[in-house]
C-alpha cells in the first residue's frame, strides 16, 4: 500500500499560537506539523478507519476552492459570527483520530466561528453548497439551539464542522445530505460538556461515495448524546460511516440508531465505535446498526466496536444485515396490499424509525422516492 | 350457497426435500351464512388449514381443491385471496415498526377497492370509521398512530384483528385461534366483534382449542380435525363432548 501524503505543507494557523485554540496534543510538544501528520495519516488506526473508502481523493481535495456556507438565523441575539476565534472556546483536535480534518482546517484561508450565548428562539441554518470552510460551532453555558444542516452539490465537495458544547448546552442538530455528489465527504466532530446534550438527526441519500465521519466526545460528566440515522442508497452508490463515541468520564449516555437501506448494486460500510475510558463509570452506551438489503447485489459492511476500559457500564451492541421479513410481508398481503406496495411499505417504515426532527419532512419523501426508483429499475 | 368448498386437500409444510404431511384428505364446506367451528388436538393441522387457505409461503397443496365463491384459491397470490374476500385473523398477529396502523389500514382498503373496481374512501371519513370501530373494540384510538401492533398486548392484538375484520368485511373470515390468550373481557369483546360481522352473505371458520368461545360465538357445525382430516363433525354439542370427554374417543 503506498504511503498516504497530504496536498501541501501544512502552516498552523496563527490562532493557535495565540492560545485560543488548543493544539492537538501531539503537536503541543513538537513543531513538525508535517510528519507528525503523515504519521497518523499511515497509522494502523488510520488505515482501518478508511479501509472502505479511497482515501487518496479526499487527500487531494483538502486544499481544494472553499466557500462560505450560507448562514441564516445568524442575525439574531445570541450568535457571534466571526472569521477569528474571540476567546478559547473548549474546542479539541485529535491528531490521530482525524488529520485530514485537521490538515483542512490549517488549509483553509478562511474559517467561520459561530458562538451561541444563550437561547437562541429560531434555528440556525446552515447551507452548504459544495465545499465550505471548516465551521466551528460552540454553545456557551445553558445554551439551546437547533442546527439545520442541509448540502447540495455535485462534485467533490468537503464540508468540515466542529461543535463544542459547554456546560449545560443543548443543541438538537438535524442534517440532510440528500445530493448526489460524485464524492463527498463530510466530517463532523462534537465536544459535549457537562450536563449538555447533543442529538443529531441524521439523513442521507446515495453519492458516488459519501463518507460520514462523525466523532463524538462526551467529556463532561452527566453529557447524553444521541445519534438518530437513516440513509437510503440507490444501486451503484456508496455511503461510509465512521462513527466513534468516546466516554471519556463517567455518567454519560450515548445511543445510536442508524438504519440504512441498500439497494441492488449498491454498497454501504458502517464502522460504529463506542470507545469508554477508564474511570468512565455508570456510563450508559447503546448502538443498534440495522441494514437492509434490496434485490440481489447490494454489498453491505457493518461493524460495531466497543471498547471498555471501566468495569461498572451498561453497554449494549448490535447489527443486522438482513431482507424484509417474510412474516412481515405476508402479514401484510393478507390484508389484500400487493407484493410490490407491501415492499415499499415495509422499506419506508423501516427508514421512517429513524428519521425525525425538523428535516425529516425534507428527507422522507427523497429517501422514498429513492426506494420507489429502484423497484421500478 | 357454497361458499368455501375444501376437497380432499393434501397439504405439506416445509422446504422442497423435507416436505412434511400435515392435510391428508380434508373436505369441509361452508355456505354462506354459516359458523363452523374446528377444534381437535395440538398438530392436528387446524393452523396448517388456516395458511394453506390463506396461502401462507412454505406450505404445498399436493392433492384436493380449495375454492371460495368458485374461484380456485390455489392459483391465487395472498394478496388476489384477499381481495376475492378471504381473510385470516392471525394466531399471533405480526408487530411491524415504522408503518402505523392507520397507514397500513388505508393501503388495505385502497387496494381492496381497486381490485374491485371500486372507489377509495375519502382520507377523512376513512379515518373517522376506523376510530369508531377502533373504539367499538375497546382499542384506544391513539393505537392507530403507532407502528402495527407495535408493543401491543396480546389482547390489544388480537382486538386489531377482529378491528380489521370489522373494516374490510371480508366473505369468508378464518379466525386461527384468535380466543388463545385473552382474558374473559377481552373474549367478549371479540365474540362481540365477530357477531356483529356475520351475516347472511358471508361465513366464518373459527379454529379453536376451547369451548369456551362458542359461548359467544354460537356455530352451526363443529368439526373435529385430527392427523390432518376432519374426524367428526355435529352441532354445537359436539363442543360440548369434547369438552367433557376429550379427544381420545374420536382418535
Amino acid at each position: 500500500m503506498a504511503d498516504l501524503s497530504l496536498p501541501q505543507v501544512v502552516t498552523i494557523p496563527n490562532y493557535f499560537s495565540q492560545g485560543l485554540l488548543a493544539l492537538p496534543a501531539e503537536l503541543a510538544d513538537s513543531n513538525d506539523a508535517p510528519s507528525l501528520l503523515t504519521a497518523a495519516l499511515n497509522s494502523t488506526l488510520h488505515r482501518e478507519r478508511w479501509k472502505y473508502s479511497k482515501t487518496a481523493p479526499v487527500l487531494e481535495g483538502l486544499n481544494n476552492a472553499m466557500n462560505l456556507p450560507t448562514i441564516v438565523g445568524g442575525e439574531q441575539p445570541g450568535i457571534q459570527i466571526n472569521h477569528e476565534p474571540q476567546q478559547n472556546l473548549g474546542f479539541g483536535f485529535d491528531l490521530s483520530q482525524a488529520p485530514e480534518a485537521f490538515a483542512r482546517l490549517c488549509y483553509a484561508q478562511q474559517v467561520l466561528f459561530i458562538h451561541v450565548e444563550n437561547a437562541l428562539e429560531a434555528p440556525l441554518e446552515i447551507h452548504h453548497s459544495d465545499s465550505t470552510v471548516p465551521v466551528l460551532l460552540s454553545l456557551g453555558a445553558n445554551a439551546d439551539a437547533i442546527l439545520l444542516e442541509t448540502f447540495t452539490g455535485n462534485l467533490q465537495p468537503q464540508n468540515t464542522l466542529w461543535i463544542s458544547l459547554a456546560e449545560g448546552s443543548h443543541l438538537k442538530h438535524s442534517r440532510n445530505s440528500l445530493d448526489e455528489a460524485k464524492l463527498h465527504w463530510q466530517y463532523l466532530a462534537v465536544d459535549i460538556g457537562k450536563n449538555a446534550d447533543y442529538l443529531l438527526n441524521n439523513h442521507a441519500a446515495g453519492a458516488g461515495l459519501r463518507r460520514q465521519d462523525i466523532q463524538i466526545r462526551i467529556s463532561g460528566q452527566g453529557a447524553n448524546a444521541e445519534l438518530i440515522s437513516a440513509s437510503m442508497i440507490s444501486g451503484k452508490m456508496a455511503l461510509d460511516q465512521q462513527v466513534t463515541l468516546e466516554h471519556l468520564v463517567a455518567n454519560g449516555k450515548s445511543k445510536q440508531v442508524v438504519h440504512n437501506i441498500v439497494a441492488d448494486g449498491g454498497k454501504c460500510t458502517f464502522n460504529g465505535r463506542i470507545h469508554i475510558y477508564e474511570g468512565a463509570n455508570g456510563t450508559d452506551a447503546t448502538l443498534s446498526n440495522k441494514n437492509l438489503g434490496l434485490g440481489k447485489n447490494a454489498t453491505i459492511n457493518t461493524k460495531p466496536e466497543l471498547e471498555i476500559y471501566t468495569d461498572d457500564v451498561t453497554c449494549a451492541h448490535g447489527a443486522t444485515i438482513g431482507q424484509l421479513s417474510d412474516q412481515e410481508l405476508f402479514y401484510l398481503t393478507s390484508r389484500g396490499i400487493s407484493p410490490q406496495a407491501a415492499q415499499a411499505l415495509l422499506s419506508e417504515g423501516f427508514l421512517r424509525q429513524c428519521t425525525q426532527g425538523p428535516l425529516a419532512e425534507a428527507a422522507l419523501p427523497i429517501l422514498i422516492n429513492a426506494i420507489k426508483q429502484e423497484q421500478v429499475a | 350457497m357454497s361458499l368455501l368448498e375444501v376437497t380432499n386437500l393434501h397439504a405439506t409444510v416445509g422446504a422442497q426435500d423435507q416436505q412434511k404431511a400435515i392435510l391428508k384428505g380434508l373436505n369441509i364446506s361452508v355456505n354462506l351464512g354459516e359458523v363452523h367451528a374446528i377444534m381437535g388436538p395440538n398438530g392436528s393441522g387446524k393452523s396448517t388449514l388456516a395458511n394453506v387457505l390463506s396461502g401462507r409461503p412454505g406450505y404445498t397443496v399436493t392433492d384436493g381443491s380449495m375454492t371460495l365463491a368458485d374461484e380456485d384459491l390455489a392459483e391465487l397470490e395472498p394478496h388476489e385471496r384477499a381481495q376475492l374476500g378471504l381473510f385470516l385473523a392471525f394466531q399471533y398477529p405480526v408487530e411491524i415498526p415504522g408503518v402505523s396502523n392507520m397507514e397500513f389500514l388505508k393501503a388495505s382498503v385502497d387496494s381492496l377497492a381497486r381490485a374491485r373496481g371500486q372507489e377509495q374512501p375519502n382520507t377523512a371519513a376513512f379515518i373517522k370509521q376506523v376510530r369508531l370501530l377502533a373504539a367499538s373494540v375497546d382499542l384506544d384510538p391513539q393505537f392507530l398512530k403507532r407502528g402495527v401492533n407495535e408493543g401491543f398486548s396480546g389482547g390489544e392484538k388480537k382486538r386489531n384483528e377482529i378491528m380489521q375484520l370489522l373494516l374490510l368485511e371480508p366473505k369468508l373470515a378464518i379466525l386461527d385461534e384468535t380466543d388463545s390468550g385473552l382474558d374473559i373481557d377481552a373474549l367478549q369483546v371479540v365474540a362481540e366483534g365477530v357477531n356483529r360481522y356475520k351475516n347472511e352473505n358471508n361465513g366464518v371458520v373459527l379454529i379453536t382449542h376451547y369451548q369456551r368461545l362458542l359461548d359467544y360465538i354460537v356455530p352451526d357445525f363443529v368439526h373435529v380435525l385430527a392427523d390432518g382430516k376432519i374426524v367428526q363433525s355435529g352441532d354445537k354439542s359436539l363442543a360440548l363432548e369434547l369438552e367433557d370427554k376429550g379427544y381420545a374417543w374420536l382418535t
